[in-house]
C-alpha cells in the first residue's frame, strides 16, 4: 500500500521545490522576503538647476589660473612629476630587463627539473604523443577544467546581462533581432551557397582537431573554437529558424552540463588522491592510435564540447538576446 | 637531381615574393583609396590573389606530400569564403548607402532592386 500525501504537503517538500526552481515556475524569494517596488527617477529640475550652477562657481573659481596661485603652481609640479614619475618607471624596467637571462640558455630558471620530467616522462605517463595535451590534460588537468568552468561562468554572466525574455510584442527577442539587422542582406543565395559546402568541412575539421588531440597540435580548446565558427557561419547564413531545430538553450545547458560533470567525475579521483601514482583503471594503449592514452580523448572531447558551446551562445545572446 | 631542386627552389620563391608584392599593393590600396567599395577592392585582392600566389609557391617549395594537400585545401578555403565576405560587404553598404550614385554607376535594374528591398525593410520595420 503506497502512502498518500496530501497536494499542499507533496508541494512543500524541498525536492519539488528544488525541481520548481530549476524549471523556473517558481521563485523562492517571492513571498518570503519584503522587496519594495522600484519607482521611475523624476528629476527635480529647480534643484538640479541650482546644483550645477554651484557646481560651475566653483570650478570657475577652483581652475581660474590666472587668479589662483596655487593651482597655477600644481599644475606646472603635476607635470613635472608626471614626466619624472615615468621616466623613473621607464628606467627600472630597462634595468629590470637588462637582468633577465638570456633566451634559450640552458641555466635559465625556466629550465628546470620539471619541464625535463614532462619532456622524459611525459610519453610514458600519459600515453599522448603531444607533450602539451598530456600536460594539460593530464598533470594538470585541475588547471584545464578551471578554465572550462570559466567559460560555462563567463556564458551565465552574459545570459544575466543579455537575456531578453519577451516573446511578443514590444521589445521582443525577435523584434530586437530584426532591428539590429535591419540592413543585412537577409536569405542572401551567394552566402547560403557558400554556408552549405563550407560549414560540414569546417564542423568535421573541428571534430578531427578534437580527436587528434592527443597526437597532433590542436585539443579541444581549438576544435571548439572551429566548431563554434562553423555553427556561427550557419546561423549567419540561414538564421535562428534553422539552428533552433538542433540548437537551442535547452541544448546548450544539457551538453555544457554533462560535459563537465563528466570531466568532473572523472578527474575526481586524482584531485583528491594528490594526482600521483595512481593507475586510472584505463590502458594507456599504444601511443600513436586514435584509442590510446586513457582518459585524455574523452576529457578533450568535453573540453571540445563546452568551448563550442560557449562561442555559439555568446554569439546568440548578443545577437538576440536568447537562443 | 641538384639542379631540379635548385629550380623547384627558384620558381618557389619568385612566386613567395610574388605573393608578399601583392600584399604590398593591397596595404598601399587600403590606405590610399577613400572609399568603401575602392578599399574593399583592394583588400579582397591580397585576400585571394596574393594568399593564392603565396601558397602555391609554397606548395612548390614542399614538393609532392601531404603539406602540398593540406596547402591546396586551404587556398581552396579562402577562395570560397573571402570573395563572399566581400560580397556581403559590399552589399551592406548598397543597401545603407542612400547616394550611390556619387561614388559609383548603378545599373537602372540594380536600383529598382534595391529601392524595392529598402521599401520592404521600412515597411517590415513599421509592421513591427
Amino acid at each position: 500500500m503506497s502512502k498518500k500525501i496530501s497536494e499542499e504537503e507533496y508541494r512543500r517538500r524541498m525536492l519539488v521545490r528544488m525541481k520548481q526552481w530549476i524549471n523556473g515556475e517558481k521563485d523562492p524569494y517571492l513571498g518570503n522576503m519584503e522587496i519594495v517596488p522600484q519607482h521611475e527617477y523624476v528629476p527635480n529640475k529647480k534643484k538640479l538647476r541650482e546644483y550645477h550652477k554651484d557646481l560651475d562657481s566653483v570650478h570657475d573659481k577652483a581652475y581660474d589660473v590666472e587668479h589662483n596661485r596655487i593651482y597655477r603652481f600644481f599644475m606646472r609640479f603635476y607635470r613635472v612629476a608626471a614626466l619624472l614619475c615615468c621616466l623613473a618607471l621607464i628606467s627600472i624596467l630597462l634595468v629590470e630587463v637588462s637582468y633577465l637571462p638570456p633566451v634559450g640558455s640552458s641555466h635559465n630558471p625556466s629550465n628546470n627539473e620539471v619541464a625535463a620530467k614532462y619532456i622524459e616522462d611525459g610519453l610514458q605517463d600519459t600515453g599522448a604523443v603531444n607533450i602539451v595535451t598530456g600536460m594539460i590534460l593530464d598533470y594538470r588537468a585541475f588547471d584545464t577544467f578551471g578554465e572550462s568552468n570559466v567559460l560555462f561562468i563567463a556564458t551565465c554572466t552574459v545570459l544575466i546581462l543579455m537575456r531578453n525574455d519577451k516573446k511578443k510584442g514590444k521589445g521582443s527577442a525577435q523584434e530586437e533581432e530584426r532591428r539590429d539587422s535591419f540592413y543585412e542582406p537577409k536569405n542572401d543565395s551567394i552566402l547560403q551557397m557558400i554556408a552549405s559546402v563550407l560549414v560540414p568541412v569546417i564542423i568535421i575539421f573541428g571534430i578531427y582537431v578534437i580527436l587528434n588531440g592527443h597526437l597532433s597540435p590542436g585539443g579541444g580548446f581549438s576544435g571548439g573554437a572551429i566548431i563554434g565558427a562553423g555553427l556561427i557561419l550557419y546561423l549567419n547564413a540561414f538564421g535562428f529558424e534553422k539552428t533552433e531545430r538542433f540548437f537551442t538553450e535547452k541544448t546548450y545547458k544539457w551538453v555544457s552540463f554533462s560535459a563537465l560533470t563528466f570531466y568532473c567525475l572523472a578527474k575526481s579521483y586524482s584531485f583528491y588522491t594528490g594526482a600521483h601514482h595512481l593507475e586510472s583503471g584505463i590502458p594507456l594503449g599504444t601511443p600513436g592510435a586514435i584509442i590510446s592514452s586513457g582518459l585524455i580523448l574523452p576529457l578533450n572531447i568535453c573540453v571540445g564540447l563546452v568551448v563550442a558551446c560557449t562561442m555559439y551562445a555568446f554569439f546568440a545572446l548578443f545577437r538576440k538576446g536568447g537562443f | 637531381m641538384i639542379i631540379l631542386k635548385w629550380t623547384q627552389f627558384v620558381i618557389g620563391t619568385c612566386l613567395l615574393f610574388l605573393g608578399i608584392l601583392t600584399f604590398l599593393v593591397q596595404i598601399f590600396g587600403v590606405f590610399k583609396f577613400k572609399y568603401v567599395l575602392n578599399r574593399m577592392q583592394a583588400a579582397a585582392m591580397g585576400d585571394t590573389l596574393g594568399i593564392g600566389i603565396s601558397l602555391v609557391g609554397l606548395m612548390v617549395i614542399s614538393g609532392l606530400n601531404f603539406t602540398t594537400l593540406k596547402l591546396g585545401m586551404v587556398v581552396i578555403f579562402l577562395w570560397c569564403s573571402s570573395p563572399v565576405s566581400s560580397h556581403l560587404i559590399a552589399r551592406l553598404e548598397a543597401a545603407t548607402n542612400p547616394n550611390l550614385d556619387k561614388f559609383c554607376e548603378v545599373d537602372e535594374n540594380i536600383r529598382k532592386v534595391l529601392d524595392k528591398e529598402y521599401e520592404e525593410n521600412i515597411i517590415e520595420r513599421k509592421d513591427s
